[in-house]
């Protein structure tokens, strides 16, 4: 593979997956899902549930017992017998939607050093990277670093859970419903920690979620999948644009896509693919002043 | 990748429709029952052999594929075969000096020794069999109604058979919820750098140890979440409860009960 950039980070390619497969039990979860993700590129993967988000999700670090030629990363196959699934762990960094899941120690700062420590990180090189992931986070080192995991609230576990993956400097960071179960300011505090890092560590970023109000902000583009197979997928604006079928879909729109959409009833052709309460205010004085 | 849910079906119902599927769970149970009373009364080969064809036959008639039942079995019979092998090396019965077939300090394989584990190997069989196979065929609800029938009368002795058919209901009920828990925390894991996929047994059988306590935490989460949301719908057990669907035993039912009571006895009489 040429190094010229061309080549995309993550790939599948006609990826199908059924769970149980060969037993009674088997449920099929995705159907020849094909898309690229770019290096440094932002993509929300969003779907109602049992669209087949957290499939795709597991496959990009070889997670489940995947099929040669399906998924690539950095036009490898990585179901190709001897390919260093280690390494493609250390590299694309996943944040479950459920934090206590993959919380393995039970201090908090032991937590946070696991994924340095097996990589081979240096004692001191790990504390550095440690100190800085929580600090990051918001959860301040000197403060956090001896608590217990289980005994902080659901949102700190979830910081700790992204402090844990943050800690190993991963080039794609995959986060699987980031803001459920957080408070809207933390809500607000995370996308903002996340726009910032993804633009200081030049990230891949791959974000999942049921609900377009905070993908919306943070990704630039949208995979749209439903029951198992991709629908959509475009630039963010163009995808909004299809308002009505991402409804149909049980996808929950942003805001300001729902107020357009009333306002479509007033004035019929009203854009949809509107990002900010500015953008949705401006159009509708515009529609105000013809009218 | 960790798929225990392929390895492990304790506990786990599987739908085909068929006449197993469709019989009064209460007819099902006693008939279990009747099964695991005849393992413990037929004590030759020829009494087990005997058992054996009726075993193909509620196989076949389940529609469950063999393979998934013996691939789902792996750990039950991996554990088999090593306490047989104790059973056998380790055997201390009146031997005659003639019956040993091989002899090292205070190990020996002996013929006395090859058949007693013979025997308990079959009974131990049948037993597994038979109780996964009433659970394979009887759903949940069915399966708890069919026990509070049965054990019904027993509540004018102040027994609490609700409580106590629920809590059995529950707890292997969810056996299959742990498995399917256990493959999300390796897969998640396996994420951040512990290899789940890589390596011999010992080392797998290591990482699964590193599972337990997540495991027992969302356990008892589990339990808390389950007693709030009986305790909101105001669950009582006992018998001020009534039941919307009533229990039906057909003639076929009960032809297919005497006729495996029928052949346990002539299995044990033999």
């Amino acid at each position: 593979m040429q190094p010229d950039g061309k080549t995309p980070i993550l790939e599948l390619k006609d990826f199908s997956y059924t769970y149980l497969e060969g037993t009674p039990r088997a449920s099929e979860a995705v159907r020849d899902v094909s898309f690229r993700v770019d290096r440094g590129e932002r993509v929300g993967i969003v779907g109602a549930t049992q669209s087949g988000k957290s499939t795709v999700v597991d496959s990009f670090a070889h997670l489940l017992r995947l099929k040669s030629g399906q998924v690539f990363y950095e036009g490898e196959d990585v179901a190709a017998p001897g390919y260093d699934r280690g390494r493609l762990r250390r590299e694309v960094g996943i944040v479950f939607q459920q934090p206590d899941s993959q919380l393995i120690e039970d201090v908090v700062g032991a937590d946070v050093a696991f994924g340095p420590t097996a990589a081979g990180l240096s004692a001191s090189e790990t504390r550095e990277r440690v100190e800085e992931s929580l600090n990051t986070l918001g959860l301040p080192y000197a403060e956090y670093r001896l608590r217990y995991v289980h005994a902080l609230s659901g949102g700190q576990r979830r910081r700790v859970a992204i402090a844990g993956v943050l800690a190993m400097h991963t080039p794609v960071l995959v986060l699987d419903e980031p803001m459920a179960g957080l408070d809207p300011r933390g809500r607000r505090e995370l996308l903002d920690l996340l726009i910032r890092l993804q633009r200081d560590r030049e990230l891949t970023l791959i974000v999942c979620s049921a609900s377009l109000t905070d993908a919306s902000l943070l990704c630039d583009r949208f995979v749209v999948l439903d029951r198992g197979t991709v629908v959509m997928d475009g630039p963010v604006r163009e995808v909004l644009r299809e308002a009505d079928s991402l409804a149909e879909l049980d996808i929950t729109l942003p805001e300001t896509v729902v107020g357009a959409r009333e306002m479509q009833k007033l004035f019929p052709g009203f854009p949809t693919e509107l990002l900010t309460e500015e953008e949705l205010e401006s159009e509708l004085l515009k529609r105000l002043e013809t009218a | 990748m960790l798929e225990l849910q392929r390895n492990v079906i304790f506990g786990q119902f599987v739908e085909t429709g068929s006449f197993v599927h469709r019989m009064d769970a209460r007819i099902k149970i006693i008939a279990t029952f009747l099964f695991i009373v005849a393992s413990f009364l037929v004590d030759d080969f020829p009494g087990f052999a005997l058992v054996l064809p009726l075993l193909v036959l509620v196989q076949v008639v389940s529609r469950i594929p063999l393979g998934y039942l013996l691939r789902g079995s792996q750990f039950f019979l991996a554990f088999l075969v090593f306490i047989l092998a104790f059973q056998i090396l380790f055997y201390q019965g009146d031997v005659p000096e003639s019956d040993y077939l091989w002899r090292w300090r205070f190990l020996s394989v002996s013929t006395g020794g090859l058949y007693t584990a013979g025997i308990l190997a079959s009974r131990v069989i049948l037993l597994y069999y038979v109780t996964t196979m009433l659970m394979l065929t009887t759903s949940l609800v069915d399966l708890t109604n069919g026990l509070e029938l049965i054990f019904g009368p027993l509540q004018r002795l102040r027994v609490p058979v609700n409580e106590l058919v629920l809590v059995f209901v529950i707890a292997i009920k969810f056996v299959p919820i742990f498995i399917e828990e256990m493959e999300r925390l390796a897969r998640a894991q396996t994420a951040r750098g512990v290899p789940f996929d890589e390596g011999g047994a010992i080392t797998r059988a290591r990482r699964i140890g590193r599972l337990l306590v997540p495991i027992f935490i969302s356990g008892f989460a589990r339990a808390d979440t389950l007693t709030v949301a009986m305790n909101t719908r105001s669950y009582r057990g006992g018998r001020y409860r009534t039941k919307l669907r009533q229990m039906q035993a057909s003639l076929s039912d009960w032809l297919v009960l005497a006729l495996i009571a029928a052949w346990l006895v002539v299995a044990w009489m033999i």
